[in-house]
């Protein structure tokens, strides 16, 4: 979910810019970078943020019996990495202003803290450390595992953070800060968190599915290795 | 294409510099935010109006249709400043329909101000220049090609979604999850094709590493980026004015 447009006092806009310009700077670096090695990754890095863009509309069904829209973070973050998903988002949510009125101009340095910095890195963080707990017992359970822990802590962390977001922007009047977080808190985690496990569970079967059809560009990306044993279907191929 | 985008590429203002329509949006949109949102919200919302629908000639219906999304998140957000959380339980915050009142206003107008810039200039307009603000190259070269991408991918997820349908794969919870996986997938395999074969197409052409695109050479018009200036001057005094002689 984005903070619209003016929804938070202007300190708070502008503190939440520059706490987010730093990484989007670093991720700005490595992207460059990359660009400048392999010239033709433009288009491949190009294709990667508008798959995001695409990803964020899609409708999935919600746990609750709804429907919503994934944040893509997760996913984005296992293909990606989280410094070049910090300047995707970046864009994306850039254009997710300007195209779609989705979150604001004002507000982008929060929501790009929240889902392009936090979301990525705090999903990354909980997929590298599944599949290397989990590696070792081999086949594809690991991945699937590790793929599902990425997209739902990438997808609970980045409403965490949105909730502290707003509960220091509007502290509770009687209760401070921990009063109004309980409040914001309580009213995404009714939501949130069964669109997190909805997140996870489509971005396992995204996984699966890719694959099986696209295996060589998630060699490519570092998610599979060569070395991988691949399922049983594949080999009877 | 998306509304806003084609309302932008059919603008009457198309032509403008988007420094011209910048110095204006984003002026009203400091304004919406830094203001006191009584009256200051309301000086801009009114302001942004009269622009977009009497200059500007944005289509009313659109306009409205982009802008109720943003505006119900921030009333239902709003409603929680209603509410205050205490030792002895949930009560009535003091003075939460003011500050929920103002939280709407002022969203609101920042909304409308931003919205006045989406509606009046296409992304194509913009991208391009970028880089003289200090934007690194490859990011924009990396945006412009999302950008184009994006449309593509949007149709491409519209036709599969739609061949889905007719398949009944939208019929059943299991059979909805199935598509929507699928639908995730065959995007990717897509977007990352395509950006092959325009990876070749270019490589063919002499691709160094630049996407150069033609860039209509619209010159700043000064007079109406003073008028955009003074127009912000006025709501910001009459903001003051207006909030020192209110009760």
């Amino acid at each position: 979910m984005h903070i619209a447009e003016g929804y938070l006092p202007w300190e708070h806009a502008a503190a939440w810019g520059v706490a987010s310009a730093p990484f989007v700077v670093h991720g700005a670096r490595a992207l460059t970078r990359e660009v400048r090695d392999r010239p033709e990754n433009t288009l491949l890095l190009g294709a990667s943020g508008a798959f995001s863009f695409v990803l964020s509309a899609l409708k999935i069904p919600s746990v609750t019996g709804s429907c919503s829209h994934p944040t893509g973070t997760g996913l984005g973050a296992v293909l990606f990495r989280p410094p070049i998903m910090a300047v995707l988002g970046t864009i994306t949510l850039l254009f997710q202003a300007l195209l779609l009125a989705h979150g604001g101009l004002t507000t982008l340095g929060a929501n790009v803290f929240s889902m392009a910095i936090v979301g990525p890195w705090a999903g990354y963080g909980a997929y590298r450390l599944t599949r290397s707990l989990l590696d070792r017992r081999g086949g594809t359970m690991p991945l699937d595992v590790a793929v599902f822990a990425g997209a739902f802590v990438a997808d609970l962390s980045t409403y965490c953070v949105t909730s502290v977001q707003l509960a220091l922007a509007f502290p509770d009047p009687d209760s401070g800060f921990p009063g109004a977080l309980a409040k914001f808190g309580g009213i995404f985690s009714l939501t949130q968190i069964p669109l997190a496990i909805s997140e996870g569970l489509l971005t396992v079967l995204v996984v699966r599915l890719l694959r099986q059809s696209s295996r060589g560009d998630l060699i490519r990306l570092g998610v599979l290795t060569d070395a991988r044993p691949v399922r049983e279907e594949e080999k009877s191929k | 294409m998306l509304p806003i985008d084609a309302a932008a590429h059919a603008s009457a203002w198309r032509r403008r510099h988007p420094a011209d329509k910048a110095v204006l949006s984003f002026g009203l949109l400091g304004c919406a935010v830094a203001l006191p949102p009584w009256p200051g919200a309301v000086l801009v919302a009114v302001t942004v109006l009269t622009i977009a629908l009497g200059f500007a000639e944005v289509p009313a219906r659109r306009l409205w249709r982009a802008a109720r999304a943003p505006l119900g998140f921030a009333v239902t957000g709003a409603l929680t400043l209603l509410v205050s959380i205490r030792a002895d339980g949930v009560g009535w915050a003091p003075d939460g329909p003011r500050h929920a009142g103002e939280l709407v206003a002022r969203s609101g107008a920042a909304g409308l101000a931003m919205l006045l810039f989406a509606f009046t200039t296409p992304l194509s307009d913009v991208l391009p220049r970028l880089t003289r603000v200090g934007v690194p190259a490859a990011v924009v070269d990396v945006a412009a090609v999302m950008y184009r991408m994006l449309f593509l991918l949007y149709d491409t997820t519209a036709r599969i979604n739609q061949a889905q349908a007719g398949r009944l794969g939208h019929r059943t919870r299991r059979a909805r999850w199935r598509s929507v996986a699928g639908l995730g997938s065959a995007v990717f395999v897509h977007a990352f094709a395509r950006a092959r074969r325009l990876e070749e197409g270019l490589a063919g052409r002499g691709y160094d590493g630049r996407l150069r695109v033609l860039v209509d050479e619209v010159p700043v018009s000064r007079g109406f980026v003073a008028r955009s200036v003074f127009l912000v001057a006025a709501v910001v005094v009459a903001t003051l004015l207006l909030e020192s002689v209110m009760p």
